[in-house]
């Protein structure tokens, strides 16, 4: 984000004060304009009378669930909706996630790794409004319109198949893409349970994407949910240690 | 309807009648043949044979039969004048009136012997029920176990549809199919109350449903509501017949419930039903605990972060490690929270595995992904062979597992000392051990160190933690089919501890063949 870009806007839906005291606080440090609201049905509407570019939603709300606040957005915009909880399954954020929801954060959760969530929503939904094709993952280059692969400026030959499943996460870089998803995308919708296709084609990805396939940084397991591609930052320096996001966060801003 | 009831009958006599005639017939032929043969003057005693043997196999019918046949073949065949059923002697009639009599007098003492004897093998059967019914009262494990066996032991007896309804709430709930059986909606309403008790129903309900099906609905125990009400269906029956089974509907309950009162059961249900909601209460303190003690926490974490990044604490070191260690501890608690709410989901037997096909090296990978804050002053040395077979198995629990071995080696060793972690399949099962340079482990820890809250006494000073790490990545382990074992070649010279879960190998589906065209 540059400054001379106008500051993005929040949308804070929690009904605990606390939590919607520290999360402006920590937004508006970071320069964000934050809109905070208490309830699914306060969020609903704030969401349909002023721009907004993010939203992040609590899951027990009092008036109704997270999940419907996120359902019932996603019904007519395409804004970036993260979600907060203190449950948290597998198969809950796998739910969250179909139903629209970009990403997700279990509570508590430290002010940095939601600024990073937070970049990476805001970076896709620019990148798809913008057009942009390729994508960029440390030293690895996805050209989408050309449909080429390139690590360190060398070529990948991909099968179909690999380069479909690679296409899919670099569609949502950065986000959880949940292996039901993957499934139908690259295989069809009779194979969404077979869990095991995906295993066998990402390690065979990884030996030809990822610098150290051993410890993979680019194609990211998020385990019992899906895959992720990793975020241009967070690829190039390996560690998402919580200090070094924080001092990587003050100096982007 | 006589006409077909009398049809009925000659039916069931029509075969003992057929063999009597046949057996008279062979008889006459034989006592002919030796009356020519050899001169025998009278054969008409004989005639006594067939008579007893159609009185004791085909009852009173075929005996009089037998003795009317008996005396005309002896009349028409024997005695002068011979082929002509007059009768000149006298003789001959005191035979047909010993015949006859010999006749009735047995054929009711045979009928009355089948009779009992055909009580005594049902009686037997009966008792043989009642004891496999005890038998699986004995091993029964909870309520529906027991109601599953009192609706199993009557349908075996009755040899009808039996249908039981532990409360009215299961019979108005139920959609009428129950066990492969449509239960009728004015049975259901019977059922419904007589459980709750608006109809007295000890000696049952009969309900005429639909196309004269006729069901039984009556109270298991007319003492003891917990043993539910059962619905039996007759069919179609005469009025006799079902008279007759509801008085074996009677004996067979009397019976039951006189087990059931034996052992004790109706006191076994009623504290299982507590015991569920002593389950359901633990369960709604769970969630509000875990509710009520994070988002607290939520705030205080997140303030924190917020302060230890914000522009005016830069400058201030002292200030800013004082929000460090608000942030840390913080962190711990949560990690606190977190074990004691496993460990109660794993003794409340609450882990649920979503078992799938997951690659060994995600699992390690992530695991130390997790811990990268924990573990960033030590070495971490990896080995992960890129050949590791899939393994079928909940990722997140052995991912968790994984963590809180982490967490053990990180405590128990020194800052700048390495952790071994690697990952191989090694005979049949897949092994993924962690391996420190830390304080190791005496015979003794050795023996304890995976019991619940208990934590070495060498160490009770100098580390923190609640010593329920080990214990709660036993059972996430022992969920998944595996085991965690321990190493150490003795004080001061490092812990090994290793996971081992099962590979089936051979049950990995295959991929299609044009899977990657």
């Amino acid at each position: 984000m540059q400054m001379s870009e106008p500051s993005p806007i929040v949308l804070v839906v929690d009904d605990e004060i606390q939590i919607r005291r520290f999360l402006r606080t920590g937004f508006e440090l970071n320069g964000f304009v934050v809109h905070e609201a208490g309830t699914g049905g306060e969020a609903i509407r704030s969401a349909t009378l002023r721009p907004i570019d993010l939203v992040i939603v609590d899951l027990g709300l009092p008036d109704m669930d997270g999940s419907e606040v996120v359902e019932r957005i996603r019904s007519w915009s395409s804004v970036p909706i993260i979600v907060l909880s203190v449950r948290s399954t597998e198969a809950q954020k796998v739910h969250l996630l179909e139903l629209g929801a970009d990403d997700y954060v279990v509570k508590p959760f430290g002010m940095a790794e939601l600024l990073a969530r937070v970049r990476v929503a805001l970076r896709r939904q620019m990148r798809a409004a913008s057009g942009e094709p390729t994508v960029k993952v440390g030293p690895l280059t996805i050209d989408l319109a050309a449909r080429a692969v390139t690590l360190n400026d060398k070529r990948l030959t991909l099968t179909p198949k690999e380069y479909r499943l690679l296409q899919v996460l670099a569609q949502h870089a950065g986000n959880v893409v949940t292996h039901q998803h993957l499934l139908k995308e690259v295989w069809g919708s009779i194979h969404v349970h077979d869990t095991h296709y995906l295993r066998i084609f990402v390690r065979k990805l990884r030996q030809k994407i990822e610098p150290h396939p051993e410890s993979p940084k680019i194609l990211v397991t998020e385990l019992g949910v899906g895959y992720r591609l990793a975020q241009s930052g967070e690829a190039e320096n390996g560690n998402g240690n919580l200090t070094a996001a924080e001092e990587s966060a003050k100096s982007e801003t | 309807m006589p006409a077909a009831l009398k049809f009925d009958r000659i039916r069931k006599e029509l075969p003992g009648v057929c063999m009597t005639l046949a057996l008279v017939g062979v008889l006459t032929l034989v006592l002919f043949t030796m009356v020519w043969e050899i001169g025998l003057a009278h054969g008409s005693v004989v005639y006594l044979i067939p008579v007893l043997i159609a009185a004791t196999r085909w009852g009173i019918v075929s005996a009089i039969i037998a003795a009317i046949c008996g005396v005309l073949a002896s009349a028409f065949f024997f005695y002068p004048p011979l082929y002509s059923f007059r009768i000149v002697d006298p003789q001959e009639v005191i035979n047909l009136i010993l015949f006859i009599f010999v006749a009735v007098v047995v054929s009711q003492l045979a009928t009355r012997l089948k009779n009992q004897l055909e009580m005594a093998r049902q009686r037997e059967i009966d008792l043989r029920d009642l004891y496999a019914f005890s038998r699986r009262l004995a091993v029964a494990f909870d309520v529906s176990d027991i109601h599953a066996a009192i609706e199993d032991h009557l349908a075996t007896v009755m040899q009808r549809k039996v249908v039981l309804f532990a409360t009215a709430r299961d019979a108005s709930g139920s959609s009428g199919q129950r066990a492969g059986v449509t239960v009728p909606a004015q049975v259901l309403t019977a059922v419904v109350e007589v459980a709750s008790g608006r109809r007295d129903a000890n000696n049952g309900v009969t309900v005429t449903a639909d196309s004269s099906d006729i069901w039984l609905v009556r109270a298991v125990s007319p003492k003891s509501s917990e043993f539910g009400v059962i619905a039996i269906n007759f069919g179609r029956e005469s009025q006799e017949n079902s008279d007759e089974l509801r008085i074996r509907v009677d004996a067979v309950l009397a019976d039951a419930t006189a087990t059931l009162e034996r052992l004790g059961v109706a006191h076994a249900i009623s504290e299982a039903r507590m015991r569920s909601q002593t389950d359901q209460l633990r369960e709604a303190l769970i969630g509000s605990v875990s509710h009520e003690l994070r988002t607290p926490l939520a705030s205080i974490l997140g303030a924190a972060t917020v302060l230890s990044a914000a522009p005016a604490l830069q400058g201030e070191k002292k200030l800013k490690a004082l929000v460090n260690d608000v942030r840390d501890e913080a962190e711990r608690l949560n990690n606190d929270i977190q074990n004691l709410l496993d460990a109660t989901r794993i003794s409340s037997d609450g882990v649920r595995p979503h078992i799938e096909w997951a690659d060994p090296a995600d699992i390690v990978n992530s695991a130390i992904e997790r811990c990268r804050n924990r573990m960033s002053d030590r070495r971490i040395v990896l080995s992960l062979p890129s050949d590791l077979p899939l393994i079928h198995v909940d990722p997140v629990l052995v991912q968790q597992a994984l963590v809180q071995i982490f967490d053990n080696a990180v405590k128990y060793s020194h800052a700048g000392s390495k952790i071994f972690v690697a990952a191989r399949a090694h005979d049949g099962r897949m092994v993924l051990s962690v391996s420190d340079q830390g304080s190791g482990l005496t015979a003794d820890e050795q023996t304890h160190m995976w019991d619940r809250f208990v934590r070495g006494d060498r160490h009770a000073m100098t580390t923190s933690g609640s010593g329920l790490g080990l214990w709660i990545a036993t059972a996430f382990i022992a969920t998944n089919g595996g085991k965690i074992n321990a190493a150490s070649e003795g004080p001061g010279l490092g812990t090994t501890l290793a996971i081992e879960l099962p590979v089936t190998q051979a049950a990995v589906p295959q991929m299609e063949g044009d899977a990657d065209e």
